[in-house]
């Protein structure tokens, strides 16, 4: 990951899932089979050039996967 | 990359799924972003986030090409 989460992801909710995903041919290739899906939540990042920024944060999600490929959707402060 | 419209994907390793490598994408206008040294991009899921610029060379297309880009996104 390019940004580091400074704490816990707050407002954590699932916003896509099932065919509400573009991409799922492309998840279960790299990551594999599940039920993948599009979480999203607010937290501090640090970006590489140092600063700290409040973001709204998106990544993909499977049961015994993980959270995979976070990604910044904007930010709030 | 100030008034870049579109980017190829040269570097993919930490978004294999989100982004392919050598592929076309179009970038959305944002100043804040390149502030930081990203760029607002539209990736493989149809919607625009923040990637850092080294992951992506600005290219420009032919007419024609950027307009298959403007359908897509109408």
């Amino acid at each position: 990951m390019w940004f580091e989460i400074l704490g816990d992801i707050q407002g954590v909710e699932t916003f896509a899932s099932g065919r509400g995903i573009r991409e799922p041919a492309r998840l279960q290739k790299v990551y594999g089979r599940g039920n993948w899906r599009k979480r999203k939540g607010v937290a501090e990042i640090r970006l590489p050039d140092g600063t700290v920024r409040l973001a709204e944060i998106h990544w993909y999600e499977a049961s015994g996967i993980g959270r995979r490929e976070f990604k910044i959707k904007r930010f709030l402060d | 990359m100030n008034d870049t419209r579109f980017v190829l994907c040269i570097d993919n390793s930490a978004y294999p799924a989100a982004l392919e490598k050598r592929k076309v994408y179009q970038v959305v206008p944002d100043p804040e972003a390149q502030r930081h040294h990203c760029l607002r991009v539209v990736d493989e899921s149809g919607e625009d986030y923040l990637y850092p610029d080294p992951c992506f060379v600005a290219i420009e297309l032919p007419e024609a090409a950027e307009a298959a880009f403007d359908e897509e996104a109408a």
